[in-house]
Parts: C-alpha cells; sequence; structure tokens
C-alpha cells in the first residue's frame, strides 16, 4: 500500500435549515485528494446546498466542514483564502457581463496579486485553448452560447489554480448538443486527477468518471459507493425508486 | 486598489463635515447684526431697478446703524421666514413693514411705532362686492403669518369667507387680479403704494382701517436690549430732524420710476432682460451653483446610502432604509425650514443659507439616489456575487470590479432624471431667500409686477439649463458605454 491519501474535504454531522426547513440532516463525507465524487438525487434533496456549504456560499447551522484543512464552519476563518483555492461552476454560469471572455478569466488572479496582466492573459489564453475557445477572447460574454459560457467559467475557475473544483449542476442549463463539450472538458480535468465534486443529473457521465458516487435525499446520504454499486447493486429503496425513475427518461 | 474604493466616500463625507465647519465660522461675534426682512413688501421693503434692497424700512435701519457705529447682514426672504429666523435667534432683528400687536409682544421686543397702519380689505378693480358680508363661500387671499392675515382671519366665521395662504405680497394681489381670489387683506400703507403704482385693486375701506396701529422693529424678546434702544433713540432724532420725513416722502412722493424702472424697460420682455440682466445672471449663477454641487454631493451621498443598502451587516441595511425612508418622506421646504430656521436653535450656531440649501438638497435628493442605486444593485444578478466571492475576491473587490459596474450601468436613467428633478427643486429654496433663478424672479414681479413677462423669462432660463444638463447626461452615458 502506497501511503495514506489526503483528505481534501472532511464534513461531519453537517445540519442547515431555512426555517421550518430542514435541508442538510447530520451529513457526514470526506473526500481525498484527486478523487471525483459525483452527487445525485431529486431536485430539493440537499446536494446543491451541500455543495455551497463547501465554500461557504452557505453556512451551516451546526457542524463541521473543513477544506483543505481549514475549518470554513467557522465564522472566524479568512474564507477568502480558502476560496482561492476551491474553484466553483454554477448552474448559470454567472459569467461577469461587464467583462469580455479573457477578462473574465483574468480578473480574479490580478485582482488578488497571483499575477501580472501579462501573465494572467498569457494563462487565460492556454485555459481558452484547452476549453477549445480561442477565437473568443475578445468577444462579450453575451454573444456567447451556453455552453460556450459554461467553458469559459470552468477556465475562469481554473485560472486560480484550485486544488477542489466544484460543479454545481453545470450542464442543466444547457440545450442537450451543448451537453456533450462541458463534460468532456470536465472529463478532461478529471483525467489530469483534479478532485471534483460535482452535483449532476447526468447519470452517463457518473457512470463513466465517478470514483464515488453519493445518493442524497430528504436532507440525508442514502447510499454511497462505486458506480457499479449504486448504479448496479442498489440496496436503498429511495436510490432504486429514483434510479428507475431517471433511467427510464 | 481599497484606497480608491474608499477614496469617494472619504471625499464625501469630509465635505459634510465642511459644510457644518462653514456654520461655525459664520457665528465668530462681530459688530455685526443679521436682520431679516420681507423681500417683497414696498414702499417698505423691496428690490429697486438697480437690485438693491431699499424701502422706508431699509433707509430707516441704514440710518440708525450709521447713526449708531453698528452694521448689519441683511436677510431678505419670505415675511414668515424672516420673523421665525428672529423668534429662534437666528437672526437679531426684523424690519419688514411688521405690525406691532399683543400677541407678537408674546415672542418679541418691539421698538416704537415707526409708521401708522391698520388692515385694507381690498377686491378686484370694479369689482360689484361692496361689503365684507358678501364674500360668503368665496376665497380671500391671505399672506401667512402678516397681522393683516390675523386680522382677515379674525373676521372668517362672522363672514363665512374661504382663505388661501400666500409666502408673498406680489402673489398674493395677482391671484386677486386674476379673479382666483375675490378679496385681500393687506396693510393700507402697502396696498395704497401698490395701486398708485398701478395695480388693479381697489380699497373697500380707505376711511375706517382694521386694527389700527403701528410698524414697529422687533428683536427676539429679553435680546438685544441696545438694538431696541438705538433703534428708538434715532427714531425720534429723525422725527425731530426732518430726515424721517424725506425718507416717507421719498418713497410715497417722488416719481416711482426712480424704483421700479422706466415703462420701457418694464413693459417688453427685452427690456425686463436688458435691465434686469445682471440679477438674472446672479440668479442663474447661483441656480447652476446649487445644482452642480448638489448634484456631485447627493449622487456621493446616494451612492452611500445604496451601497449601504445591500451591506452584509443588518444595521447598515436597517440605517440606510431608515435615512431613505425620513428623507424621502420629508417635503423639500420643509426639510430646508427646519436646517435653516430650525437647528440653528438647537445646536446653537447659525447655518449660512446657502449651506443649508445645499444641506437639504443633498439630504432630499441623496435619499431618492440612494433608493435607486440600492435597487440598482439589487437588480443586478445574485450569482455574479457569487460567482465573483466564489474566485476568492473580497466583498469590496466583488462589488467595486463586478456589482457596482453592472449596477451602474442600471442605474444612469435614473441618474439623468434626478439631475433634472435637483435642478428644478433648488427653486424651492427660495423660501430660505437664497437668490437663484426663482427669488431673481419674485424679486423682480414684486417691483415691476409684470409677473407672465418675467415668469416665462425664468421659465425659458430652466427649459435652456434643463437641456444643456440633459445633453451633458447623454454624452455621460455615451463614455459609461
Amino acid at each position: 500500500m502506497s501511503e495514506e491519501k489526503q483528505v481534501k474535504v472532511h464534513v461531519d454531522k453537517v445540519n442547515k435549515s431555512y426555517g421550518d426547513n430542514h435541508v442538510l440532516r447530520d451529513i457526514s463525507l470526506d473526500v481525498m485528494a484527486n478523487e471525483v465524487v459525483v452527487m445525485i438525487g431529486p431536485s430539493g434533496s440537499g446536494k446543491s446546498t451541500f455543495l455551497r456549504m463547501l465554500n461557504q456560499l452557505e453556512m451551516p447551522n451546526s457542524g463541521l466542514v473543513e477544506v483543505d484543512g481549514y475549518d470554513i464552519s467557522d465564522p472566524k476563518t479568512d474564507i477568502n483564502k480558502v476560496r482561492e483555492n476551491i474553484g466553483m461552476v454554477f448552474q448559470n454560469f454567472n459569467l461577469f457581463n461587464n467583462y469580455t471572455v479573457l477578462q473574465n478569466i483574468t480578473l480574479a488572479p490580478v485582482q488578488l496579486g497571483k499575477m501580472t496582466k501579462e501573465e494572467a492573459d498569457k494563462r487565460g489564453k492556454e485555459l481558452l485553448a484547452t476549453v477549445g475557445l480561442s477565437d473568443k477572447a475578445d468577444k462579450s460574454v453575451n454573444s456567447l452560447s451556453g455552453g460556450q459560457k459554461q467553458r469559459v467559467a470552468i477556465a475562469r475557475a481554473l485560472a486560480m489554480d484550485p486544488d477542489i473544483m466544484l460543479f454545481d449542476e453545470p450542464t442543466s442549463a444547457l440545450d442537450p448538443e451543448m451537453v456533450g463539450d462541458v463534460l468532456d472538458v470536465m472529463k478532461d480535468l478529471a483525467k489530469s486527477g483534479m478532485t471534483m465534486i460535482i452535483v449532476t443529473h447526468e447519470m452517463g457521465f457518473a457512470k463513466q468518471v465517478a470514483d464515488r458516487v453519493v445518493f442524497f435525499e430528504s436532507g440525508k446520504i442514502q447510499e454511497s459507493g462505486t458506480p457499479e454499486e449504486v448504479f448496479n447493486a442498489p440496496k436503498n429503496e429511495r436510490l432504486q425508486t429514483f434510479l428507475s425513475k431517471v433511467m427510464q427518461a | 486598489m481599497v484606497n480608491q474604493r474608499v477614496k469617494p466616500i472619504l471625499v464625501a463625507f469630509t465635505l459634510f463635515l465642511g459644510l457644518f465647519a462653514f456654520g461655525t465660522k459664520a457665528s465668530a461675534a462681530e459688530p455685526n447684526y443679521v436682520i431679516s426682512t420681507d423681500a417683497t413688501y414696498a414702499p417698505f421693503d423691496f428690490q429697486d431697478k438697480n437690485n438693491e434692497y431699499v424701502g422706508i424700512d431699509q433707509d430707516i435701519l441704514k440710518e440708525v446703524a450709521k447713526r449708531n457705529h453698528f452694521t448689519y447682514t441683511l436677510k431678505p426672504m419670505s415675511f414668515n421666514a424672516a420673523a421665525q429666523m428672529v423668534a429662534n435667534g437666528q437672526a437679531d432683528g426684523i424690519i419688514a413693514g411688521m405690525a406691532i400687536t399683543d400677541e407678537r409682544k408674546q415672542v418679541y421686543d418691539v421698538s416704537d411705532s415707526y409708521y401708522k397702519t391698520g388692515v385694507a380689505w381690498i377686491t378686484k378693480k370694479g369689482s360689484k362686492i361692496k361689503s365684507l358680508s358678501e364674500l360668503k363661500g368665496k376665497t380671500v387671499a391671505l399672506k401667512s403669518g402678516t397681522a393683516a392675515s390675523n386680522y382677515g382671519l379674525s373676521l372668517q366665521k362672522k363672514y363665512g369667507f374661504k382663505v388661501k395662504y400666500f409666502n408673498d405680497t406680489d402673489t398674493m394681489y395677482n391671484d386677486v387680479v386674476n379673479g382666483n381670489s375675490a378679496a385681500t387683506f393687506e396693510d393700507m400703507p402697502v396696498i395704497q403704494y401698490a395701486i398708485k403704482n398701478g395695480l388693479d385693486l381697489e380699497v373697500k375701506n380707505p376711511n375706517n382701517p382694521g386694527n389700527a396701529g403701528g410698524y414697529g422693529f422687533f428683536v427676539k424678546k429679553g435680546q438685544n436690549p441696545q438694538l431696541i434702544a438705538d433703534f428708538n433713540k434715532t427714531l425720534k432724532e429723525m422725527k425731530a430732524d426732518g430726515s424721517y420725513q424725506k425718507i416717507v416722502d421719498k418713497y410715497l412722493k417722488s416719481d416711482q420710476k426712480n424704483f421700479t424702472g422706466s415703462s420701457a424697460d418694464n413693459n417688453s420682455t427685452w427690456g425686463i432682460l436688458r435691465s434686469n440682466k445682471k440679477a438674472f445672471f446672479d440668479g442663474l449663477v447661483q441656480t447652476i451653483e446649487l445644482t452642480v454641487a448638489g448634484i456631485i454631493l447627493a449622487s456621493l451621498w446616494g451612492m452611500v446610502l445604496g451601497l449601504m443598502g445591500v451591506a452584509k451587516s443588518k444595521f447598515l441595511r436597517g440605517l440606510s432604509t431608515t435615512i431613505i425612508y425620513a428623507f424621502r418622506g420629508l417635503p423639500l421646504m420643509v426639510l430646508a425650514f427646519f436646517i435653516y430656521i430650525g437647528l440653528p436653535g438647537v445646536i446653537g450656531t447659525k447655518i449660512p443659507a446657502f449651506t443649508a440649501g445645499l444641506l437639504t438638497l443633498i439630504l432630499n435628493e441623496g435619499a431618492y439616489t440612494g433608493a435607486f442605486v440600492r435597487g440598482g444593485f439589487e437588480a443586478v444578478d445574485r450569482g455574479q456575487m457569487e460567482a465573483a466571492r466564489s474566485l476568492g475576491l473580497p466583498y469590496g473587490k466583488a462589488m467595486s470590479k463586478v456589482v457596482v459596474p453592472q449596477g451602474l450601468k442600471i442605474m444612469v436613467p435614473s441618474f439623468v432624471n434626478q439631475f433634472i428633478i435637483t435642478l428644478k427643486d433648488t427653486s424651492i429654496l427660495s423660501a430660505i431667500g437664497i437668490l437663484e433663478l426663482t427669488q431673481t424672479g419674485t424679486l423682480i414681479v414684486a417691483r415691476n409686477s409684470q409677473g407672465f413677462r418675467v415668469w416665462a423669462i425664468i421659465g425659458l432660463i430652466y427649459m435652456i439649463v434643463i437641456t444643456l444638463l440633459t445633453w451633458f447626461s447623454n454624452w455621460l452615458k455615451k463614455r459609461l458605454d
């Protein structure tokens, strides 16, 4: 056996409520370095809230959230430093409308003093090439299609050179013919060894890329395991119901 | 970079503090009195064709000052505001054709009477109304705060007329001339002078004025006894040596063109423009100064309020909401009176009219600006902020680099609109005697009674400035895009 793998994300007994709505119930989960974890489950099951808690877009009511060794469930932690190391990709892209494609990518590294403008431009263009959008550098973001926007969003997150990437339903807002391009970029990223936590409804992608699949339902992790275990031999009844519904469609 | 963001806010606050500092400076004790007066009360107080304040009151006051070796700063405004300024200590004394009444003696100390007066009731020339009882159900125009209006009011129940209030004499007269009001009450010498100058009104009781009494010079009760003593002593001397009669004759006997300008100057728009070009120009400059300073400072203050309104801190958001609510709810004129007339009594320092006016604009227009700035920021999709923060950008940078630029773009039309409103709102500040365009117009009309021509000119000047302002705003909008 090689040496023990590094724990990147450590979540222990986390709870989150909005008023009477108990969204997350006693959730615990560890994610190792280079691991790709895919979270599936019906809408409203709490998986997006959970993901957003991993970079403090949501604050838990109780429990512990450690990322890269920082306790980010503690409001005193300097969250900005931690976030520099966590890339986040949103369902609705959230590209900055007041900047060009390249400026979207270079804004954070330059503003945070990670790179000079020249270095950031160079790196930005490399990243655009990786996601297949070299020709769009100086375009306004509103001239792009959804799939192109999401690839720019991934490049923007990668420009900060993060250790962990979070994806919140990255293909849900896309036209079907755009989904493949975005998933291809994500597959390449997984191959490169990036630690990834992905909320998605793309079961095929999950099977292919995930090291581990986690099934959320009613604010709880009902089952987790390898793709084979979860998709081919689901033990949990609710998971079986969910899969039968999803696979039918 | 953080400094760059904070700088405009700091500048705004420094300027705010500076404004208050100004107010403090003006209170430095000197052998100089502040005397308030009514800006439109011929023949006692009015502006002559050279835009100087003259009249029986003014000439007597000048003589009193000369013989008793003091100087004074004159504050001409609406009568009501002028009287309140003395009542709350903003001014040391008032001379404004102010009748001596028992009520006023409760609040003020008053000199000996320097002019006999009584209240006339007045209708349009040739009106069929012959007795007060025929006013039943009709509207009577009154000037707020005057003894004549109190007299009129005391008859209201008995004769059953309705009452409408005005702030200056000339507007009140014109309301009767135009037939909007059936009658008015005014001091006998004042109305007789106006009729002599060609106003189409007639006095119904020339031989038995109501509440016959006299005009006096007033100071706040218990304050400035020396001023009253000086006034009484000099008045006696002047009556004895004939200089008093000379002053009265100067205004009541000589050719009125000396004061009002020639009819050639007054009976054509071009003549009015030419003979008052300095007054119009000065008024315009004052309006533009108020507008520009008001727009810049109110926009900065509005930005501060708007940013507070979308801050994470509940306290700041609440503070912003409260400030916006309070100052949007206050009518501009009330706020101006509060700052100029009310506040000095409490904080113990005088606030110059321009400072008070500017502060009024900043607080009022700033509140409206704050509301649409907050709205503009809120209209920026929440995801923009989340994406910026997720990259590790601190709140301030996320705001300044991502949310603010997008929000500002949304706000541009609102800003242009607010600029124009600010320009127009400066006219309300004429109420505290700031000599901007509107007050300039009031004073000229009070002298020459050419309401139509003067207000047409003033209106046209506003429209020209507003057009220029709109062009400038559009140019700015293009630059921002």
